[in-house]
C-alpha cells in the first residue's frame, strides 16, 4: 500500500495532468500568430516602453494559457487576453508609489516614451505620449482595435457609461494635440 | 467640456472601422464631418491612431509560441505541486501545535503533583509491567501504566488530528 491510497485524491499523475493546457500546440500557435502583434502594439503604445511590452506580452500569454476558462471563441479569447494585459499594466503603474493610475503625472509617462518617439510618426507618438495612460488605453482599444464601449468596459473593468465620457474627453484632447502639431511646425518655419 | 452627442457619429464610425472613409462617405456626410467638431475629432484621432498601429505592429518582435506553451505548462505544474503540498504543510503545523499543547499540558499537570513522573522513571525497571509475563495478563492495567498509555495515545491523537485536518483542507 502506498501513501496515495491512504490519502485520497493525491495521485502521482496529478501534476502532469495539471500541466495540460486548455489549448493544443497548433491552436495556440495559430491564435498567437493572429493576436500577438496587436497585443504588443497595445502594450508598447500604452506603456511607452517596448521592453516592458515584450515582458508583458509573454506574461499575458502565459496567464492566458494557465487560466481555466471555457472556450468561447477567438473574439472572446482575444478580449480576455487584452484584459490580462490591461491588468498587468495597471499593476505595473500602481507598484512604484502605490498611487492610482489617474494620480500619476503625465510627464512620467512622456519621459518613458523616448524610445517610441524615434519612429517615423514621431509627432503622432509624441501626442500619444502626452496623454494619460488611461486615455491611451481607451483610445487604443477604441480606435486601433475597434472595440465597442461594452468590450472596452469588459477589458478595463470600467463602467460602460464612464467609457463613453472618458473616451470623448480623451479624443478631444488627442485631437487638440494633433491640431497643435501643424501649428507648431508653421510657427517654427 | 460639454459632452454633446452627434447623431451621425455612428455612421462615421462605421465607415472608419470598415476602412471606407472618405471614399464611401456621401458629400453631405463629408461636409458634416468638416463642420461637426465631434465627428472631426473622431476622424482625426482614428486615422492618427490607426497609422500608429500599422507602424507599431511591424516593429513587434515575436517569441516562439512553443516557448510560451512550455512556460505555461511549467507554471501549471508548479501550481499543482503547491496545491498538493499546501494541505500537507497545514496538517504538519497543526500536528506540531497539538503535540506542543499536549506536551505543555502534561508537564503542567505533572508539575502540580511535584513531577512524580521522574520518580516513575526511577521505579520503572522494578515494575511488573516490564516483565515478559505481564504481557499475557491484564494485571498491568494499574496506575503506574497511565503514562505509558497516555503518551502514545496523545501522540496518535496528534497525528490523527493532523491527518483529519489534511483531509479537510484537501477537500476544499
Amino acid at each position: 500500500m502506498t501513501w496515495e491510497y491512504v490519502i485520497p485524491n493525491v495521485e502521482t499523475g496529478a501534476p502532469s495532468r495539471a500541466s495540460e493546457l486548455p489549448m493544443d500546440n497548433d491552436a495556440f500557435a495559430a491564435f498567437y500568430k493572429r493576436s500577438a502583434r496587436s497585443l504588443w502594439a497595445y502594450l508598447a503604445r500604452v506603456s511607452g516602453d517596448p521592453a516592458l511590452a515584450d515582458d508583458f506580452m509573454q506574461e499575458s500569454y502565459v496567464r492566458f494559457l494557465c487560466a481555466s476558462r471555457p472556450d468561447e471563441g477567438e473574439v472572446a479569447s482575444r478580449r480576455y487576453l487584452f484584459g490580462i494585459a490591461t491588468n498587468l499594466l495597471r499593476d505595473h503603474w500602481r507598484k512604484p508609489a502605490s498611487t492610482s493610475i489617474e494620480e500619476l503625472p503625465e510627464e512620467l509617462f512622456a519621459e518613458k516614451d523616448r524610445a517610441m518617439q524615434l519612429d517615423s510618426h514621431a509627432s503622432l507618438g509624441r501626442a500619444m505620449a502626452r496623454m494619460r495612460p488611461r486615455d491611451r488605453q481607451l483610445l487604443w482599444l477604441a480606435h486601433a482595435e475597434d472595440y465597442s464601449h461594452r468590450e472596452i468596459a469588459e477589458i478595463t473593468g470600467l463602467g460602460e457609461a464612464s467609457i463613453r465620457l472618458l473616451l470623448f474627453r480623451a479624443r478631444r484632447k488627442m485631437a487638440k494635440l494633433l491640431r497643435e502639431r501643424p501649428a507648431e511646425k508653421a510657427k517654427r518655419a | 467640456m460639454i459632452f454633446k452627442a452627434c447623431l451621425r457619429e455612428a455612421e462615421v464610425t462605421e465607415l472608419l472601422h470598415s476602412g471606407r472613409w472618405p471614399a464611401a462617405g456621401t458629400p453631405e456626410l463629408v461636409s458634416h464631418v468638416h463642420s461637426c467638431r465631434r465627428c472631426n475629432d473622431l476622424v482625426l484621432v482614428k486615422q492618427a491612431i490607426y497609422s500608429l498601429r500599422v507602424e507599431t505592429i511591424s516593429a513587434a518582435r515575436l517569441d516562439s509560441p512553443g516557448l510560451l506553451l512550455w512556460r505555461a505548462q511549467l507554471r501549471r505544474r508548479n501550481a499543482a505541486f503547491a496545491s498538493v503540498g499546501r494541505p500537507l504543510a497545514g496538517a504538519q503545523i497543526f500536528a506540531m501545535i497539538t503535540f506542543i499543547l499536549v506536551a505543555v499540558g502534561l508537564v503542567a499537570s505533572q508539575a502540580k503533583h511535584g513531577i512524580q513522573w521522574l520518580q516513575w522513571f526511577e521505579e520503572a525497571p522494578q515494575m511488573r509491567a516490564f516483565h515478559l509475563e505481564t504481557l499475557w495478563s491484564f494485571s498491568f492495567m494499574r496506575a503506574d501504566w497511565n503514562l505509558m498509555i497516555l503518551i502514545p495515545t496523545l501522540g496518535v491523537l496528534a497525528i490523527l488530528s493532523g491527518v483529519v485536518l489534511y483531509l479537510a483542507s484537501e477537500k476544499q
